[in-house]
């Protein structure tokens, strides 16, 4: 029997990938399938197996209507992501064009602001920061207070951009005075900064040279438009990690949640909240998308 | 006459001029923009290091202070604490506090535990990963779209959403009823290693999602012309993807599995919600304050201040992030340049 070689590297490729869908079925779709169910049941755990009762949407409404904290939390939760996401990627762009120059030391730099990939996502870091708060003399927010109080006002006002605005003076009084949780969560958008910048062709730089460009046109026409993509992944990244980080509020609201046993409700909290930041990404992504430049069509 | 004795022109030098003066000659017949353009670009070249340098030492800084403030504290006697003169460098040094945490987290046992897990599980996880992206990246096949659309659902969902029911089906394990028809009971693997290596092993562990991605965006940039030379000279898909696409891959291998480790080192929310004892030290970190209440501080005799508390905390986070942070100083090459090659940005 001859199978076509279309046809049998289909079937190659369906192999390739059998032990994933194995494992995704038992270990991803049917508990996913499970907590959406649950989200509209009454479970009770019991020696034999979780008990079900049929909830409707009970456990919704007792989320947005009764929970004394599952609103605010969310609003809260929304707020800081939207106002830090942009601060981080403006942030880890500069550091990268930095980063990419040729200096001596820099290999010191790069790894010293990849560190925080390393130990931000475990337990220590949350540590380290309650420690240095109960540490009194050594608060990571009163070191970066010393920014703040009176250099970078007088900066401010010596350029001349302090109280133009009040918007833009709080954005950068938000940006002083969290430079320490700032600096440790942008480790990973660096590295893809970094990638992108270095992707860029020789040619174009050297076209911008014999123009003339200074360092700043520079950025702006050319860095600008071959990271946007880039832009927009670390963006979505950006995204994903502060909303499905174990340590932001709405996180520790729902296993709170879980640890009371109510794990319907738990499970109507966390599909309302995954919800609202599929739809958050697909915004952003709509927005963003109009403003990046593929080299490729 | 008397201009040329002045200023040389070019030909006159001919080779022999220094860059200085060849400058000058060039300048000459320059526009005024040109000039200050060049003017511009020079400043700019001396004073920018300058600035550089006090952007990157500050924040190096603001990133290496909970490093130093660690070594600082877990070094010094906890009467130090409230001495108001000791900032840095601490008065008393001890060495009491790292001693009582290796204790506590019963350091050497732990380790190696964690090591174990997490190499065992990252490296089945970045075998499996890889096979299923270099699936996704090479071969056409009905509902591949769909099957992608389900990779990037796992990047997506938090493991918040799915740890509940997953901790059922490891609670009550079973082969879709097989186990149940052979043995009479579904078997229990909770508490047992096996809740971290089989998803490793099924290429749904710990960011998953993420691995394959990788690695699909990694073999899609490779020459199809590899396979294509195989494929002519009779190798078939698996044997092609041993041989030829995955020492190509080597480096992007080791970046993935480095990170692997990282993660489930730091994994301290999925491993809690399967194990009821603190068998890794992600979880022994977690729970580190409750540790040190149960076997150091639960004498009445004991005083100890929440702020004297700190040397211990800190102690075990050094002890916690040690192993880790050897790794990234000799392996960091393959942390920051892996990532470029790895293809996540192609």
């Amino acid at each position: 029997m001859k199978i076509p070689y279309e046809r049998r590297k289909s079937l190659y490729g369906y192999g390739f990938i059998a032990i994933w869908l194995v494992g995704t079925i038992k270990w991803f779709l049917i508990p996913l399938i499970t907590s959406l169910i649950y989200s509209f049941q009454n479970v009770t755990p019991e020696t034999g197996g979780p008990v079900a009762t049929w909830a409707g949407i009970s456990n919704y409404k007792y989320a947005f209507m009764s929970d004394p904290n599952y609103r605010e939390l969310l609003v809260q939760v929304l707020k800081e992501t939207f106002e830090t996401a942009p601060l981080i990627i403006v942030f880890s762009l500069f550091i990268a064009v930095i980063l990419n120059q040729k200096f001596r030391g820099r290999t010191f730099a790069r790894a010293v602001f990849f560190l925080p990939v390393i130990i931000a996502t475990g337990p220590v870091y949350n540590i380290i920061n309650g420690d240095l708060k109960t540490g009194g003399n050594s608060d990571a927010s009163q070191f970066s207070t010393m920014f703040k109080t009176d250099l970078v006002k007088e900066l401010l006002t010596f350029l001349g951009i302090y109280g133009i605005s009040e918007d833009l003076t709080a954005q950068i009084e938000t940006l002083t005075t969290n430079v320490f949780s700032l600096v440790w969560s942008s480790g990973i958008q660096i590295l893809i900064f970094l990638a992108a910048l270095q992707n860029i062709p020789p040619s174009a730089k050297e076209a911008a040279q014999m123009e003339g460009a200074t360092a700043w046109e520079y950025f702006w026409k050319i860095i600008l438009p071959y990271v946007s993509p880039m832009i927009l992944a670390n963006l979505i990244f950006t995204i994903i990690d502060s909303f499905t980080s174990p340590t932001n509020a709405v996180m520790a609201r729902v296993l709170e949640v879980q640890n009371d046993w109510q794990y319907g409700l738990a499970a109507a909290m966390a599909w309302t909240y995954f919800a609202i930041v599929l739809a958050a990404i697909g915004l952003v992504t709509m927005i963003i998308n109009h403003f990046v430049y593929y080299e490729v069509e | 006459m008397e201009q040329t004795a002045a200023v040389k022109t070019e030909k006159e030098i001919g080779n022999g001029m220094s860059r200085k003066e060849a400058q000058k000659i060039r300048e000459q017949h320059m526009a005024k923009e040109e000039l200050v353009y060049l003017r511009r670009k020079r400043m700019a070249e001396k004073v920018w290091p300058f600035f550089r340098f006090l952007i990157l030492f500050g924040l190096c800084f603001v990133i290496l202070y909970p490093l130093i403030f660690m070594i600082s504290s877990a070094f010094r006697d906890p009467a130090d604490m409230s001495d108001p003169t000791v900032m840095w460098i601490p008065r008393h040094l001890s060495i009491q506090p790292i001693k009582d945490v290796l204790k506590v987290m019963n350091y050497g046992p732990t380790v190696l535990n964690t090591l174990l897990l997490n190499i065992g599980c990252s490296l089945v996880q970045v075998i499996t990963c890889a096979l299923t992206g270099y699936g996704f990246a090479r071969f056409k096949f009905k509902g591949k779209n769909l099957l992608f659309g389900i990779v990037i659902m796992m990047i997506l969902v938090p493991s918040q959403i799915i740890l509940i029911p997953q901790y059922m089906q490891f609670r009550y394990f079973d082969i879709f009823g097989l186990i149940k028809l052979i043995t009479g009971d579904t078997l229990t693997l909770t508490d047992t290693p096996w809740t971290m290596y089989l998803p490793a092993l099924t290429a749904n562990g710990i960011r998953a999602g993420l691995m394959i991605l990788i690695f699909r965006q990694f073999f899609r940039g490779l020459p199809k012309e590899l396979e294509d030379a195989a494929y002519l000279d009779g190798c078939g898909p698996l044997r092609t993807f041993l041989q030829i696409m995955a020492p190509n891959a080597r480096s992007s291998f080791l970046t993935v599995f480095l990170f692997s480790v990282v993660w489930y080192w730091n994994d301290y929310y999925v491993s809690s919600s399967f194990f009821t004892n603190n068998e890794t030290i992600a979880m022994m970190v977690k729970n580190l304050n409750t540790q040190l209440n149960l076997f150091l501080f639960n004498d009445a005799t004991v005083q100890v201040s929440v702020r004297e508390k700190i040397v211990w905390l800190e102690a075990g986070c050094l002890l916690s992030i040690t192993p880790i942070l050897v790794m990234y100083v000799f392996l960091q090459k393959y942390f920051t340049e892996g990532i470029e090659r790895s293809g996540l940005v192609a």
